[in-house]
């Protein structure tokens, strides 16, 4: 008898809403990549190298909040000089503001994937709206860690000039950038 | 008269009388990188980058021929976390020490127009060579404005199979498939 009430909790557990869960952003597998056109001819890319957050998930009420900055002195494009010139005041003046911050809280699911977060982008001092569009999503038992790990890949295009960053508009410098958006988070 | 018969020679010697002189491009380190894109997990993407240690481009536009050669650091591999690049540089992956660097050399340029549309050639990782089509995502040029020379270029992309060129620690769980994404810009010599 108390095997069997055993065995029905279990399931219950199962299938019962789970309560929001939090998870911690996995550092060395989330990372912010821009693309910017260069002249009409290529694409010069970007990245951000430090970063961390959480994030609010609950599957089955299908919310979830997150929450992530990233350290704009980390920038890395592989150019040393480009990187020095994206700190100045021109773009992310970074002297005055360090930081960038996404907090992200209206999650839309398809099916038990997240298919889209919405939010808050802050820079320069400076908030606007952003929608991030996932191109996957995925949860899965990560076999080194033990635990869920969840995330995806994530994009949308800005307008730079929104947060007040014009330096090169008047020279034919794109004010779109795109960014790619690799993240996972664990379970905590 | 001799000097008139050499014209005449050339001229004779040259396709429908156009000018078909094949035009020799640097390729610019500041604009021109390999990055690769590999799932992990089925989950998100991974990204690294290589910078080019050197290259060269030549074409003739108006013969539709063209060849490249690239040759990057395999070394100098850039994912932005120092740990994994370590690892990628390991004798099961890049095996860097062994095979300091990875070359692309390609003849086969196919053009739309006057574009670069596709390039296919030889790709060699580890010392195993492949064959990799790189397709233009899009191509253009534009006068360099401190130079004040032709740069021509574009993004290109193309894929391979780790496995094949005997780098396939990690798998499945990172995958086998791996996309590369190039921007590449020339500064006509």
């Amino acid at each position: 008898m108390h095997k069997l009430l055993a065995a029905s909790a279990l399931s219950l557990a199962a299938v019962l809403p789970a309560q929001a869960s939090t998870y911690t952003i996995d550092p060395t597998h989330t990372f912010v990549t821009y693309e910017i056109s260069h002249f009409g001819t290529s694409t010069n890319r970007g990245r951000f190298d430090r970063k961390e957050g959480t994030v609010q998930f609950d599957r089955a009420a299908r919310t979830g909040k997150v929450e992530i900055s990233f350290d704009l002195t980390a920038i890395n494009t592989g150019v040393a000089p480009l990187d020095k010139h994206l700190q100045s005041a021109d773009f992310f003046d970074t002297a005055k503001h360090p930081s960038a911050r996404f907090v992200g809280d209206r999650f839309v699911f398809n099916g038990d994937k997240v298919a889209e977060v919405g939010g808050t982008l802050t820079m320069l001092g400076k908030s606007a709206p952003v929608t991030l569009k996932a191109t996957q999503f995925n949860c899965y038992l990560n076999p080194l860690v033990k635990r869920e790990v969840c995330g995806g890949d994530f994009e949308t295009t800005v307008k730079r000039s929104q947060w007040g960053m014009t330096w090169g508009l008047n020279m034919g410098v794109q004010d779109e950038v795109r960014l790619l958006i690799q993240v996972e988070a664990i379970k905590q | 008269m001799k000097r008139l018969g050499a014209w005449a020679a050339l001229a004779f010697a040259l396709p429908c009388g156009a000018v078909a002189e094949p035009v020799v491009y640097r390729l610019d380190p500041e604009h021109s990188f390999v990055h690769f894109e590999v799932l992990h997990f089925g989950t998100s993407t991974l990204r690294g980058r290589f910078g080019v240690q050197e290259g060269l481009v030549e074409l003739d536009r108006a013969a539709g021929r063209g060849y490249a050669l690239v040759r990057i650091d395999t070394a100098r591999v850039d994912t932005g976390l120092p740990a994994f690049d370590a690892r990628l540089r390991q004798p099961d992956l890049l095996a860097s020490d062994t095979h300091p660097q990875a070359t692309f050399v390609a003849s086969s340029f196919s053009f739309d127009g006057d574009k670069v549309r596709a390039v296919r050639g030889e790709f060699t990782l580890r010392g195993v060579s492949q064959g990799v089509e790189l397709r233009a995502l899009r191509f253009g040029c534009h006068p360099h404005p401190q130079l004040q020379r032709e740069v021509c270029g574009g993004d290109f992309e193309g894929e391979l199979r780790r496995a094949d060129f005997g780098a396939s620690f990690g798998m499945p769980f990172v995958a086998n498939r791996v996309r590369l994404v190039l921007q590449v810009e020339g500064i006509r010599q």
